[in-house]
């Protein structure tokens, strides 16, 4: 295989949150890369950092928040090695973010057009108003709204229409790579299905990376080629989205979520959840953070933490596997 | 499950807990200064058995919730009439109202907003229990600790004194079933229990749910918009689409054999579904509520509507025992 530069490579990132409860390592040393054109979906429940992973790859962590270890860099480029006025000019140009809430990533007082215009301008000011307006009717034709829906102001449309609109703006400057943070949660799963299907076509119409964000296993495994699932701050499985299947070897955890899941058409369904409850970040446990919900635990779990096995583009980290079983069931 | 009630199947044999039949309910909105009236519920029937669980599903919009608004009577309907255990609870209220509510009892979606952040479990329990069971105070203590075990929130002495903020989302959303429970109810109305926990623990408030259907004989109804869930924790589903009843059947057989265009609509958009390529729909509008509106509500979407679909209401067709579906293009 060639030499491919990766789009985004994070290496041994770790963020950290100061509490008064004392410091809490939201993201612990993680190591993840997007290939060019590449969807790689990130998995986890609440508070498995995978949002603040997010924010840290913007460099949009505030307050409290910081990387304290580790390189993030798309495109090659360190993130945190930039002044900001690079900063802002990579931001949109290279890499965009879709937020969850629509409605809060739009401003209410300007029309759809306006928005459009303000982020095309402000990041290429070479562009002209008129090629900016025409620019943004092709981008309302590009997630199938109507161009008359340029005047509407966000309150005019619907939720689907809204997060439609968002995704227009994260594409709008051809960004290499675009974070999603749980696009379509909000949305009724119809609507989530056509916009999730825009988005793959988009994708493969202007040929950029995504990092996909969600707590739907089902829908990531669809979209995604690999799928990073993550549990309290660590990325304890790469795996490939076609794998995501029960009867294939996975992580504890992993395994855990697939069963948690009823099938839609199986005949029997039984479902199982994980006993116990997301740890506290703050008071994690020791060794593996999994092993006190872990259905496999063994003793050495208890006390030592398992270092991530890279074979490929997968990645396991759990002491029930050896070197050799991952890269058997990676390939 | 033996209690399969569908009106239409016409046996007899017992009544059902519940039975709704064409209800309507309508809000006024304001467009334009002109006063209108739009219809959520639009002419529902429907019934649910004793220890039977009836899955509502539907976008956002399609009514579901103001039916169950209206199941536990915080919207009065404007059309029809709700039975409940033989009671006619349509227009009733004051104390008979107070006394209907300890048998039907809701679960919340939000577990964050339905627990009140200044009380502890040990309140939020102990309230209902002396409302509706009269006990003193050794007897209030005894009936929180059964509750307590009940939903599996262990080691009891610990949790009774927990704050809301102490618990995860799953432990609230126990919290909230044991409440209900306090009461004594013989149906539960679950408005989305799950859809804001975490997946590893919706597995298991569901199948809390499920054990105490089948130890005290409880009837849900139990409203999400996921047809996995809905197919995994109900006897039935109804299909609900702009306030109008789709198709109704068997959880196993509307799987199988989804017959309306919506229906197939929503299971190809469900993730986890084997659906590839363009979505079955011509449109992706919201359905029009306004009163007064004109045949089947999905028809503007709908990639087999034709002309009679937004003149003439569709007619329920039973295409196999207990499985109905309205539309006008059913063949049986």
């Amino acid at each position: 295989m060639a030499q491919v530069q990766p789009v985004l490579e994070l290496t041994g990132v770790s963020v950290a949150y100061e509490t008064p409860k004392g410091p809490v390592q939201a993201v612990n040393r993680v190591n993840l890369t997007v290939m060019p054109n590449e969807i790689v979906g990130l998995v986890g429940e609440s508070g498995s950092g995978k949002s603040t992973m997010a924010y840290a790859i913007m460099r949009l962590l505030r307050g409290n928040a910081g990387v304290t270890e580790g390189a993030i860099r798309v495109l090659g480029e360190d993130i945190y090695g930039m002044d900001p006025k690079t900063l802002k000019k990579f931001r949109w140009n290279k890499m965009a973010m879709v937020f969850q809430s629509a409605m809060s990533a739009l401003n209410p007082v300007l029309t759809v057009e306006m928005q459009i215009i303000d982020t095309l301008r402000v990041h290429k000011p070479e562009m002209s108003r008129a090629e900016a307006q025409r620019r943004a009717g092709d981008l309302l034709d590009l997630v199938r709204i109507e161009r008359k829906r340029l005047r509407s102001y966000p309150h005019e449309l619907s939720g689907g229409m809204r997060q439609r609109v968002v995704v227009a703006i994260a594409v709008a400057l051809e960004p290499d790579l675009v974070i999603m943070d749980e696009p379509t949660t909000a949305l009724d799963v119809v609507v989530q299905r056509s916009i999730l299907d825009e988005i793959q076509a988009i994708q493969a119409q202007k040929q950029f990376s995504i990092l996909f964000i969600s707590h739907d296993f089902s829908l990531v495994s669809e979209l995604a080629s690999r799928v990073a699932i993550m549990y309290a701050g660590r990325i304890v499985e790469i795996a490939r989205g076609d794998s995501l299947s029960l009867g294939r070897r996975h992580h504890p955890y992993t395994e855990g979520l697939l069963r948690a899941i009823p099938e839609l058409t199986a005949d029997d369904v039984v479902i199982e959840g994980i006993p116990g409850h997301p740890p506290d970040l703050v008071n994690l446990p020791s060794g593996c953070a999994f092993h006190p919900r872990c259905s496999a635990v063994m003793d050495i779990c208890r006390t030592v933490r398992p270092e991530p096995i890279v074979a490929g583009e997968t990645l396991m980290e759990c002491h029930l596997f050896t070197k050799q079983e991952v890269s058997e069931s990676g390939s | 499950m033996a209690l399969d009630r569908d009106p239409t199947a016409g046996s007899e044999a017992q009544a059902p807990l519940v039975a709704v039949e064409d209800l309507v309910v309508r809000f006024p909105i304001r467009t334009g200064g002109k006063r209108q009236f739009i219809t959520p519920v639009d002419h529902v029937n429907f019934t649910i058995g004793a220890g039977e669980v009836l899955s509502l599903v539907g976008e956002s919009g399609s009514g579901k919730s103001t039916i169950a608004k209206a199941l536990v009577r915080t919207v009065e309907p404007n059309h029809g009439t709700i039975t409940v255990g033989g009671l006619d609870i349509t227009h009733i209220g004051g104390r008979q109202l107070m006394d209907y509510r300890r048998n039907a009892q809701m679960i919340f979606q939000d577990p964050f907003g339905s627990l009140n952040p200044v009380h502890t479990v040990e309140h939020h329990l102990a309230f209902p229990v002396r409302k509706y069971r009269r006990a003193g105070r050794a007897q209030i203590d005894y009936e929180v600790g059964a509750l307590l075990e009940r939903v599996g929130l262990t080691p009891i002495s610990e949790m009774r004194v927990k704050y809301p903020h102490e618990l995860s989302g799953g432990q609230r959303q126990r919290v909230a079933i044991a409440r209900a429970l306090a009461a004594n109810p013989a149906l539960v109305v679950a408005d989305e229990p799950i859809s804001m926990l975490d997946v590893s623990i919706r597995a298991g408030v569901l199948s809390l749910m499920n054990e105490l259907k089948r130890d005290l004989g409880l009837s849900y109804l139990y409203i999400t918009h996921d047809l996995a869930s809905a197919r995994y924790f109900g006897d039935r589903i109804m299909v609900l689409y702009g306030g109008k009843v789709m198709e109704t059947a068997d959880s196993r057989e509307l799987l199988r054999r989804p017959t309306h265009p919506y229906t197939r609509l929503l299971l190809a958009a469900t993730p986890g579904n084997r659906h590839r390529g363009p979505l079955p729909e011509v449109s992706n509008g919201a359905p029009d509520l306004v009163e007064g509106r004109r045949g089947c509500p999905f028809a503007p979407r709908c990639p087999a509507a034709t002309a009679i679909c937004s003149a003439e209401e569709a007619p329920t067709v039973e295409v196999s025992p207990g499985h109905s579906v309205v539309c006008h293009h059913t063949e049986t």
